[in-house]
């Protein structure tokens, strides 16, 4: 393989965007600056595209085994190429559970079989029921670093005190969901005037704010690195930054869904607004926004959630939470921060592809000389739409299906392997 | 001339122009004039009192316009001396187009405040055409009652019936072609009194 | 262009609530005929998909049909909570063969009349959706009222109880709001939420406010989980008519509304039956004829 990616502009996480060629040679980084294009190389043309590393989503959950209907391993991730990803983390709220080094084992497997790495995450209880400690041991053998019951909360403090004071000894990290049981309703939306309006229960952000109170001081007493998911609530991100500095080992995500959106959205009761936790208030999307470009937020990840469109279609109280975010978290939060200047290439590449695999203990993708290829071509001047044969992903269930967003990922390159190209 | 000035004369010349087009396309023709109206009204009160003038005079008037005429010929018929009880009947309710309408036509309450058991009711309408209207009336009538007999009265009968109905009593009878178009306009319902014919060319 | 559903109040603008309470008057004027019955949705079919239990509303809705000369279907469903996993799609299939022109849904789950609404031709009402909207009973309601105030502009009315749970506290404010009345809610603190209105959780205090009437909301244990009030006794002591405070709404001619089924001597005592200004029966009485008017406004699109 001889590649020359012409005329683009490089982005690092550190500064701006930087005009510079970019030659590969048999999966290496041969040379990054302005030249010619070398004989016998393949040029491709990026003149206004940006070449940067590829996306890592440390946040997904592919529903194998168990629920193959809305999505399997493979199918994930070739969503996540489409999407400019080459790395994946997958939640263990599967069927069964990835709470034991045997399925862990499987999973792995079957993702040895994909275009890109997969990794996954464990649960701390068996079948994330909060009740008995996961074999964890067995599991950081296979592998795992990250522990989670994703999709609940530990409810039983001293139960989550004892897996971390265990899991210290394993070198592994604590993930959160956090979400008070009790005052979780029937985790349909935030409550608020929507909830009013709509005739429905809603979940008071206090019941995530409470958790994660509960979770971070546990995590700190103990000396666990703790990483909390999906924050949606400004006062829970102040939280996470006000431990943060008093030096806590804490890192947190937001989703590119609870930046962009609000409960209001959920308009006439649209399922594809339904999340957990659930969208809030503008306000909220305002503070989480500023959390991110402050570095409250080490990182930016999906929480992708496949779901068929029956199962969507259903009342919105029973409809499952979630959206699909891989085809389309890149391209959307080019249109919707990018383009409005509220922040640029540097945060992305830091949040959603150098952090990331650092949380993981992996190296971070770089596009400089020497390094081994893991890299996007994006084009700021292209638009996409995003309609179901677009998106590979076997579910749909995204507002933005059907719509059209400003940028497209036009290449993927890992290793000696272009695993995409428009 | 100032600019407001101008303006009003240009919309002036547009207006009559627009008029006289539609004149010349549509041919609209007046039929009846206010005294022809009102001796049609006087021509069916004559009608109604020699038939019935000794007994009680039950006339409803089908709304609309149909309550106005029922109205001045109970005026007439009260002036010679007949006693009179006056009703309106709505019929929206019991129209045959309503499935193909994409909207109903406005709704009112039917004000019949004497039995209709056992009454001899003259119904009155502005114009009979197809004969549909007044089908719809006898249903919303004997809804209300079981009168002894029913009659009807007509201000204008155009012709063109497509039920075997005919009015008793009427007051002119119009030449129009089917696809014609009859405007009548009463004092109280329009402003004035009128009957035009649009036929289209 | 007449509307195809009639799903909630929130979308109808003022001119078109006043026309179909204008037009429920010629319905209520039919009741003193000898033949009720008008032909004017004659050879129509209207389903009643009931999956909450209701005897008043369904009889209601049923009688309206009826003097419209509709054909009137009652669909079988199962009273208990609703089979997960069968979807809104699956019901609307077999509706769909069944060729109705109208369907009258009642669900406990917000937004499915509304989904229903969106995939068949037939016109949806709204017989109430969980805790989300009942728009006839806000019709009927505020029908009832402009009839002792016709000139509602600037009255008062408070709406009492457990107004968290209620739809019909939802869709009642709402029109009346529409129609100029100003609104307050009262209740327990924990079940009056925040809302535009004003809000009062002493029952003094939202008398003192002046209201021109009274509405009254049941209790609905049956949609609480959780108690939201210590007991139905200090319920009727705290926020209940009780036989002191009817002396005085009386002494004050201040009307009282209750939407049905009432728990005597929870949200009244049994004396405000009798009141003279206690407007309970005309609100029954004038559901028919606002049932009426909204089916006989709809055009379904059906071929």
């Amino acid at each position: 393989m001889n590649l020359f990616l012409q005329g683009g502009e490089v982005a690092t996480e550190d500064a701006a965007p930087t005009r510079a060629d970019v030659w590969i040679v048999d999966g290496i980084i041969k040379a990054v600056g302005v030249m010619d294009a070398p004989e016998g190389a393949r040029v491709v043309d990026c003149a206004g595209k940006i070449v940067m590393p590829a996306m890592f989503d440390a946040h997904v959950h592919f529903r194998e085994p168990g629920q193959e209907h809305k999505e399997t391993i493979l199918d994930g991730t070739e969503a996540a190429i489409n999407g400019g990803i080459t790395g994946v983390v997958m939640m263990p709220n599967t069927a069964p559970a990835i709470d034991s080094a045997t399925v862990v084992n499987r999973v792995l497997e079957i993702g040895r079989k994909c275009r890109i790495p997969v990794l996954t995450s464990g649960c701390i209880t068996v079948d994330r029921k909060g009740k008995e400690m996961a074999p964890i041991a067995g599991m950081k053998k296979a592998g795992v670093l990250m522990l989670t019951d994703d999709g609940d909360a530990v409810p039983n403090a001293a139960l989550l005190k004892r897996s971390m004071e265990y899991a210290l000894e394993f070198e592994m990290f604590f993930a959160s969901h956090c979400e008070d049981p009790q005052l979780a309703g029937p985790r349909a939306l935030n409550e608020g005037p929507a909830s009013y309006r709509l005739g429905i229960q809603g979940t008071p952000a206090l019941a995530e704010e409470i958790c994660m109170d509960r979770d971070i001081r546990i995590a700190h007493a103990t000396g666990m690195h703790l990483h909390i998911q999906h924050v949606s609530s400004a006062i829970g991100m102040e939280t996470i930054r006000w431990w943060k500095s008093r030096g806590a080992k804490i890192t947190a995500e937001v989703a590119p869904h609870h930046l962009m959106f609000r409960d209001e959205d959920i308009g006439d009761y649209d399922t594809h607004y339904k999340m957990n936790p659930p969208l809030r208030t503008a306000e909220d999307n305002a503070a989480l926004l500023q959390g991110l470009k402050e570095g409250v937020f080490d990182l930016i990840a999906t929480d992708h959630a496949p779901h068929t469109e029956f199962e969507k279609s259903q009342a919105f109280v029973d409809a499952p939470n979630g959206l699909s975010g891989l085809d389309t978290a890149l391209v959307s939060l080019h249109d919707r921060f990018i383009c409005n200047g509220d922040f640029g290439w540097d945060l992305i590449v830091k949040r959603y592809s150098a952090e990331p695999r650092r949380m993981m203990r992996l190296g971070v993708a770089e596009v400089a000389e020497g390094k081994p290829v893991d890299l996007i071509v994006f084009d700021p001047k292209k638009e996409t739409t995003f309609t179901k044969e677009f998106m590979k992903s076997k579910s749909s269930n995204t507002p933005f299906l059907n719509k059209t967003l400003k940028g497209s990922i036009e290449m993927v390159v890992l290793g000696d392997k272009i695993l995409l190209e428009r | 001339m100032s600019f407001g000035l101008c303006v009003l004369i240009f919309r002036f010349l547009f207006y009559t122009d627009l008029f006289l087009r539609i004149i010349r396309e549509n041919d609209m023709s007046t039929a009846l004039d206010p005294s022809a109206i009102s001796a049609a009204i006087t021509r069916l009160a004559d009608q109604i009192f020699q038939a019935v003038g000794q007994e009680t005079i039950d006339l409803v008037g089908i709304r609309s316009r149909g309550d106005e005429v029922a109205e001045r010929v109970a005026g007439e018929l009260r002036a010679k001396g007949a006693k009179v009880r006056f009703g309106i009947l709505d019929i929206s309710l019991y129209r045959d187009d309503l499935a193909h309408l994409s909207s109903n036509p406005k709704l009112q309450s039917s004000e019949i405040d004497f039995p209709i058991d056992e009454s001899r009711v003259i119904l009155v309408d502005d114009v009979i055409f197809t004969g549909r209207t007044i089908r719809a009336a006898f249903d919303a009538l004997f809804d209300y009652g079981r009168p002894r007999a029913v009659e009807l009265a007509v201000l204008i009968d155009r012709g063109h019936r497509e039920l075997p109905i005919s009015p008793t009593y009427v007051g002119e009878h119009l030449e129009t072609a089917r696809l014609d178009h009859v405007v009548v306009s009463l004092q109280k319902t329009d402003g004035k009194d009128a009957v035009e014919i649009i036929s289209k060319q | 262009m007449a509307r195809k559903d009639f799903l909630d109040i929130v979308s109808l603008d003022r001119e078109e609530i006043i026309h179909l309470l204008d037009q429920a008057v010629p319905f209520k004027e039919l009741f003193t005929r000898s033949v009720k019955k008008v032909p004017a949705l004659k050879g129509k079919t209207v389903l009643m998909l009931f999956y909450e239990p209701s005897t008043r509303t369904l009889s209601s809705f049923e009688v309206a049909a009826k003097r419209l000369s509709a054909d009137v279907t009652i669909f079988d469903v199962p009273h208990s909570s609703v089979t997960k996993g069968e979807s809104v799609r699956d019901t609307i299939d077999t509706l769909q063969a069944m060729r109705a022109d109208y369907i009258v849904v009642r669900h406990q789950l917000a937004g499915q009349p509304a989904a229903i609404a969106r995939q068949t031709g037939a016109s949806v009402i709204n017989a109430g959706d969980g805790a989300h909207a009942h728009p006839t009973q806000g019709l009927l309601d505020a029908f009832t009222f402009r009839e002792v105030c016709p000139e509602m502009a600037g009255k008062k009315v408070v709406i009492m109880g457990d107004i968290l749970h209620s739809r019909v506290a939802r869709s009642t404010s709402t029109i009346l709001d529409k129609l100029g009345v100003e609104v307050a809610f009262c209740g327990p603190g924990s079940l009056v939420p925040q809302t535009r209105f004003k809000r009062f959780t002493n029952y003094e205090e939202a008398m003192k406010w002046g209201p021109d009437a009274v509405y009254l909301l049941r209790v609905q244990k049956e949609r609480m989980d959780q108690p939201f009030f210590p007991s139905d006794r200090e319920y009727h002591n705290v926020y209940g008519i009780t036989e002191e405070r009817l002396r005085r709404i009386a002494g004050e001619g201040i009307y009282v509304m209750h939407p049905g089924p009432i728990n005597r001597g929870v949200e009244l005592c049994d004396g405000v039956l009798d009141y003279e200004r206690c407007l309970i029966s005309q609100q029954v009485e004038n559901g028919i004829a606002a049932r009426m008017s909204v089916l006989y406004d709809l055009k379904p699109q059906v071929s």
